[in-house]
């Protein structure tokens, strides 16, 4: 068999641009709209899927580093829920060091980070750190933003896709 | 504040319990019926996904639904899909309301809703406030609705067909709206208009009831109106959303904590923008507003800082001067509106709008469009899946907007 996705996903995209494309000319128009997103789709996972575990992978370790800076803003205000993000930090590492975790493993840790990081910035509401805590989450949230834009360049909707950083995964 | 953080379950969004929907109301407390609407979206979650309708079953359910309105038979020929929009399914058809023996007919269309959508909405409200601005706006005329899907697969209505384009002959391949460019003649020509329905929109007076009846009046000096309206969208954030953004809810906070008191009750179009109307090329007259799903009661800034989102702009030849909606540059629009509708333009409301516009749209394409085409709950998810990709540009959008705004 062929054992290369990237072998499978193109002629899959062959045969839906080359064969199936023009024999639809004609037909109504949001059957052809939905092929042509079908086929955009299926080129985007062609793109990406290479680099999917190198994505998640970074975007859970920046997580897990602003998890500990908030950590240690909050502590003074909220020990224990400090403590426990620390901890939800310390899982994800372990994650990371896993040879065998796959994409679904990282996706939990990343969600469960975020998840408590915004639970935290609730708790913090009123206290002397909330000033500290939403700032740190505005500007390291905007570093991982652009990371995630330059993964969905693909799609196309980027006006400047080159203003973007590079790709950090 | 309206409720303490707490995190909804994954699973609990996939399949919700009462007591789940009961929690998620009461934290977020918004319209009656848009709670009704978000709510019946919950409870389908619990039953299959969206499953084809046929051309014959959409005719069939309009049948029933026309000839109870009507107490006679009628006819329906010549049913076809109606392309365009990521939200709602249309089928234009004739209509013989004297039945087969007449041979007078006319052009309609059904608009009725998938299982999901990227904007769950009232087929209520709608019907009602395309009723109210007959005559003042150029709009579809509506006819029958059927709110509680009793004839149709979902809850639709049938409204008047209006001819006129949605883009330019010369750009017919792009997608409609998203950085429309007229170009310069017909811009010029089609800008007045633009700014000056708006400006008839927001002065005209929302007429007594039974007019609106499932819209809450809003009263001027209060801010409840909007803050309901920004639990709306943190509520299809909680039941929505495949994975948190921390910078969502700093956000909710302030827009919660700093939403306007009103100066004037307006109606408010909700998606006023290039791409939701139609024009005549010809005369570079605008034919027709579409899209009022998310028509409301409020503060006509909303309006004035949809119109001019980054989403909807392109650049003039120079490749400097940025235009809104494909019309003019901001300033300028907004100049244009207080001449033509003799209201300000306040700036302290604009920023509050801009913000709380970035909220909505980094909701719907990060929550709402993800979560409909996940649940297979439209007719085109691929489509919808695709809209998600605009998420991460709205979500950085706002950050930015943010962070300038309360700066």
């Amino acid at each position: 068999m062929n054992r290369s996705f990237d072998t499978q996903l193109q002629a899959v995209l062959r045969a839906l641009t080359d064969v199936v494309g023009p024999a639809l000319a004609g037909s109504e128009k949001h059957v052809v709209e939905q092929l042509h997103l079908a086929i955009a789709t299926l080129s985007f996972v062609k793109t990406r899927l290479p680099d999917a575990r190198a994505f998640h992978r970074m975007e859970l370790r920046a997580y897990i580093a602003m998890c500990e800076r908030a950590a240690g803003i909050a502590h003074e205000a909220l020990p224990g829920d400090a403590d426990a993000l620390t901890a939800l930090a310390r899982q994800g590492e372990t994650v990371l060091a896993d040879p065998e975790a796959d994409l679904a493993a990282y996706e939990t840790a990343d969600r469960a980070l975020r998840d408590s990081l915004t639970a935290l910035s609730n708790r913090v509401v009123g206290t002397p750190c909330q000033p500290g805590l939403e700032r740190l989450i505005l500007d390291e949230g905007d570093a991982i933003l652009r990371q995630c834009r330059q993964w969905c360049t693909p799609f196309g909707f980027e006006l400047k896709p080159e203003d973007l950083p590079p790709p950090a995964w | 504040m309206s409720g303490e953080y707490a995190v909804i379950r994954e699973e609990d969004r996939l399949r919700p319990s009462e007591a789940v929907i009961a929690a998620v109301r009461a934290r977020y407390p918004t319209e009656a019926e848009i709670d009704a609407v978000l709510s019946r979206k919950m409870q389908r979650r619990h039953g299959p996904g969206y499953t084809g309708v046929t051309l014959e079953r959409l005719v069939e359910g309009t049948r029933a639904l026309i000839e109870n309105r009507l107490g006679h038979p009628i006819v329906i020929e010549n049913a076809r899909w109606l392309s365009g929009g990521a939200s709602k399914l249309q089928m234009v058809f004739e209509l013989g309301r004297d039945g087969p023996d007449s041979g007078a007919r006319e052009t309609l269309v059904l608009r009725m809703e998938p299982a999901a959508s990227v904007t769950e909405s009232s087929r209520s409200r709608e019907f009602e406030v395309l009723a109210a601005v007959q005559g003042v706006i150029p709009a579809p005329t509506p006819y029958w609705v059927d709110a509680e899907a009793a004839f149709l697969p979902y809850p639709g209505m049938v409204y008047g067909f209006m001819t006129g384009s949605a883009k330019p002959s010369y750009d017919a391949g792009k997608v409609s709206g998203l950085g429309q460019n007229y170009g310069p003649d017909l811009r010029a020509r089609l800008a007045p208009h633009f700014v000056g329905l708006l400006a008839k929109l927001h002065t005209m007076e929302v007429p007594p009831l039974p007019a609106f009846a499932h819209f809450e009046r809003p009263q001027v000096g209060s801010n409840a109106s909007i803050i309901r309206q920004v639990n709306a969208i943190r509520r299809v954030w909680e039941e929505d959303r495949v994975e948190e953004e921390p910078i969502l809810e700093i956000v909710y906070r302030w827009l919660i904590a700093n939403a306007p008191p009103l100066d004037r009750v307006s109606i408010i179009h909700g998606d006023y923008r290039s791409g939701n109307f139609l024009f005549d090329e010809a005369l570079g007259r605008i034919t027709a507003w579409l899209d009022w799903e998310g028509a409301t009661l409020g503060d006509r800034h909303q309006d004035l800082t949809y119109a001019t989102m980054p989403t909807f702009q392109h650049y003039d030849d120079d490749g400097v001067t940025a235009l809104a909606s494909g019309m003019m540059p901001a300033a300028d629009l907004f100049a244009a509106y207080e001449e033509a509708s003799g209201l300000k333009v306040d700036p302290l409301r604009l920023r509050y709008f801009n913000i709380y516009n970035r909220y909505l749209v980094t909701v719907l394409t990060l929550a709402a469009s993800a979560r409909a085409s996940m649940v297979r709950g439209t007719h085109q998810d691929v489509l919808v899946n695709f809209v998600v990709g605009v998420g991460y540009i709205a979500l950085s959008d706002l950050r930015d907007h943010f962070v300038e705004a309360t700066a």
